[in-house]
């Protein structure tokens, strides 16, 4: 239903408040294309991890309209079940389901949500194992994986319900450094499939080499919204420029 | 003073004229165990619904459930047995309180066990709240992102999760419901601690009489023991405590 | 030893009773200047609990004339009286582990007991009975067919009713009260058809109801038995003492007046008059003290 014209996501002067004095986000307003990889940076606490909440409704919203895929996610008539099965997420501390087997953790939503048989959702799940590159791991428990192994589940588990939408909740700063390019290439691998996704995230060389566009918040207000290469090279606000210099060369400030 | 004690007072035929002591036993173990095993499925029912409902993000809700566990848990149980054998009865139409009084089979056992059964669910509540509370957020959170409603999350993700986390606390409860099933002697109920007591009663050998219901209380208790330590095995995952995040 | 016996002997019958070496319950009032007597806290009217800590009582009465004479012959300034409620399970036990000396209730002098405690001669004797609703219609153990019928625990009145020739055909469900208020109270409130025990504790539970009007008792008499005074067993000193203060206060004109402030008289604390003349049966057993049991 959706055409190339109109965006995948759309934020309409949204607000939030934490409570009565915490603005988290300031009048947002924000576009992002089928197809398109935003990523959202911005120092901590800039209310970017809130941003990319609100728009499967994990975190409520005051005002102001979110739109996916054509459907208002915030409305109260929207069946939001039916909207968070399009909306593929990824969290910073993958969140996988302890109880379950990798393989159980990745069929467990189509059967039990899309009602998919259960051979199906088992062939599918192998399939999008086999891409993660984890196929000889489906019958381990979470706790007896890596870290980079576990997200690398977890992207597997959001994609299985095939969604319009990726989103990453700073996926990879809860990985030791050995462990973020195997993610990483997942990402990259994923975006160039042509999947619609939204990143939370500090690693400037993903943004630099896969986004489209990049998104600079800071205390809650979109600052820079900008190609990565005018980002980096031409950022036009002192903020984003201090925040650059931190990330980028954290020993030399 | 010497103790005299006569252990062949078991096999002895009772003064009851209900055959050898120990059949006298034998009944009130059947009651015993028929009273807390039904009052452990109602406990775990309701107990498991009043848990749950606590740890909903609907506040009236939350608040029943709160209400509940309050009431029940700090109400001695052998008022609460007392309550619904005396006066409930009294409090509802006549017609059905006649009934409940003279015509409902077994009015001391359905009493017990439902008495038992919703006493022990407000701790069985308690644990099952703290066993979802216990999990991390990004459960839930992880279970919705994915398109589940909130009863499939419970159903599928949280429960699960939370009644390996609980089946130790629960442990506990299952063997203290045998033993405050002997508080429904109070109504009448003629379980085990009621027998010992017609025992004593008749047979006057009271270290006897005692030293044996003792001994089964004690092999009930063991037996609960082995059965739920069996069932937390079987339910153990892979890595599962401290590898939940 | 067997030298020295004669002389012992000699030296005791010349001393007389009074320079008897002291033994058993006696020796330890002796030791201790107290004597402990259990009581009931809801036996009325042979004891229960007045107020808040004042035990009273048929029972207590005559407890309180033996407790006079074991301080008389101990020769003792003060004795200190402890009462120590007890329960009909509580009593043998606390009486054999020796927390009581003496227990004044409402307790059957039955064989069965005897072998494991001693009582005075008897004190007491009751007909056991039912009371019922006074419209129920129901005149004897008869007419129970298929109806509930309750007893308290732990007491011994229970089997009658199996025992008893009428109640040998007839099918009735017992149930059973933990106290005497409860059992009554399932006769009150219609949980059971008939309430069968002594018929003196019967008549007071009925005096003391809200409109006593509505109970009576009625059908045969199941079984009659002795109430004793218990006392340990293998204690002939003081079991000597109990029976001779009893016997001698049963041929006192004074013992009429006991038994017509409890039996004939309105009691505290409500006032009620439990209205029961003394028995035959009673009659014999202040004539001919025995300490038989069931």
């Amino acid at each position: 239903m959706n055409t190339d014209a109109s965006p995948m996501i759309r934020f309409v002067n949204v607000n939030k408040w934490y409570g009565r004095d915490h603005h988290v986000l300031k009048n947002i307003n924000l576009e992002v294309r089928q197809g398109e990889v935003v990523v959202v940076c911005g120092p901590s606490g800039s209310g970017k991890s809130t941003l990319i909440r609100t728009i499967n409704q994990l975190e409520p919203i005051n005002n102001g309209e979110i739109w996916v895929d054509g459907i208002r996610a915030n409305d109260p008539r929207t069946n939001i079940n039916k909207l968070r099965e399009e909306v593929g997420f990824v969290f910073q501390h993958f969140n996988l389901y302890p109880h379950l087997s990798v393989l159980d953790n990745i069929t467990l939503a189509p059967i039990q949500v899309k009602k998919i048989p259960k051979d199906l959702a088992e062939r599918t799940a192998m399939e999008l194992l086999e891409r993660v590159g984890l196929a000889n791991k489906k019958d381990a428990y979470p706790a007896n994986l890596s870290g980079g192994q576990q997200q690398r589940v977890a992207i597997a588990r959001g994609l299985a319900m095939n969604p319009q939408v990726m989103l990453f909740d700073e996926p990879t700063s809860a990985l030791d450094p050995e462990m973020i390019g195997e993610v990483l290439a997942v990402m990259k691998q994923l975006a160039e499939s042509g999947m619609t996704m939204m990143v939370v995230t500090h690693e400037m060389g993903f943004a630099r080499e896969v986004a489209d566009r990049v998104v600079f918040l800071d205390q809650g207000v979109i600052l820079e919204d900008a190609k990565p290469e005018q980002f980096f090279t031409d950022p036009q606000t002192d903020r984003a420029k201090q925040f650059l210099r931190q990330i980028l060369a954290p020993m030399h400030q | 003073m010497t103790l005299n004690l006569n252990w062949g007072i078991l096999l002895e035929e009772s003064a009851t004229g209900d055959g050898p002591y120990w059949t006298l036993l034998a009944t009130g173990l059947q009651w015993t165990l028929a009273t807390a095993l039904t009052g452990w499925v109602i406990a775990l029912l309701v107990g498991s619904i009043v848990g749950v409902l606590r740890t909903l993000p609907y506040r009236p809700l939350a608040l029943l459930g709160d209400i509940y566990v309050e009431v029940f848990r700090n109400i001695p149980l052998l008022v609460q047995l007392f309550f619904w054998f005396f006066v409930w009865p009294e409090v509802v139409p006549q017609e059905i309180g006649r009934w409940m009084k003279q015509d409902m089979p077994y009015p001391e056992f359905i009493t017990a066990a439902l008495g038992l059964g919703w006493f022990t669910a407000a701790r069985v509540a308690e644990q099952v709240k703290s066993g979802i509370l216990s999990l991390p957020r990004g459960q839930k959170n992880a279970a919705l992102a994915l398109g589940f409603s909130l009863p499939q999350t419970y159903r599928l993700v949280i429960l699960p999760q939370a009644f390996r986390v609980v089946i130790p606390p629960l442990t506990s409860e299952f063997m203290n419901i045998f033993k405050n099933s002997a508080a429904a002697l109070a109504i009448g109920l003629t379980e085990l601690t009621f027998q010992m007591k017609q025992m004593v009663e008749y047979s006057n050998e009271v270290i006897v009489s005692i030293a044996a219901v003792t001994t089964i209380y004690m092999t009930l208790a063991f037996a609960v023991n082995r059965g739920m330590a069996w069932l937390e095995k079987k339910a153990r995952v892979p890595g599962m405590i401290g590898g939940g995040r | 030893m067997k030298k020295l016996l004669p002389l012992a002997m000699a030296i005791a019958l010349s001393a007389g009773a009074q320079a008897e070496e002291l033994t058993g319950t006696l020796k330890k009032v002796k030791d201790t200047g107290r004597i402990v007597v259990g009581v009931r806290d809801a036996s009325q009217p042979f004891s229960y609990l007045l107020g808040n800590k004042q035990y009273v009582g048929y029972s207590v009465d005559l407890c309180n004339k033996i407790v006079d004479q074991v301080q008389k012959e101990l020769k003792l300034k003060t004795l200190d009286v402890v009462y120590q409620p007890v329960t009909s399970q509580t009593r043998i036990p606390l009486m054999q582990n020796g927390t009581i000396d003496l227990e004044c209730g409402s307790t059957t002098n039955s064989m069965e007991r005897q072998k494991q405690v001693a009582f005075g001669v008897n004190m007491f004797w009751v007909n056991v009975r039912m009371a019922v609703k006074a419209n129920s219609g129901i005149k004897s153990v008869a007419d129970l067919n298929g109806k509930p019928v309750v007893t308290t625990t732990g007491t011994t009145s229970d089997r009658y009713i199996k025992m008893h020739e009428k109640g040998k055909s007839i099918d009735v469900k017992n149930l059973y009260g933990k106290d005497h208020d409860e059992s009554f109270l399932m006769l009150e409130t219609d949980r059971a058809a008939a309430f069968v025990m002594d018929d003196t504790l019967l008549a007071a539970k009925i005096a003391a109801s809200k409109n006593p009007k509505d109970f009576m008792i009625a059908g045969e008499v199941l079984s009659g038995e002795p109430y004793g005074i218990m006392l340990r067993k293998d204690d002939p000193q003081f079991k000597k003492l109990v029976d001779s203060t009893l016997t001698a206060v049963y041929k006192s004109p004074e013992m009429e007046k006991i038994y017509a402030k409890w039996f004939m008289s309105p009691i505290q604390p409500k006032g009620v008059n439990l209205n029961m003349p003394m028995s035959d049966k009673m009659k014999e057993l202040l004539k001919n003290p025995s300490d038989k049991g069931i």
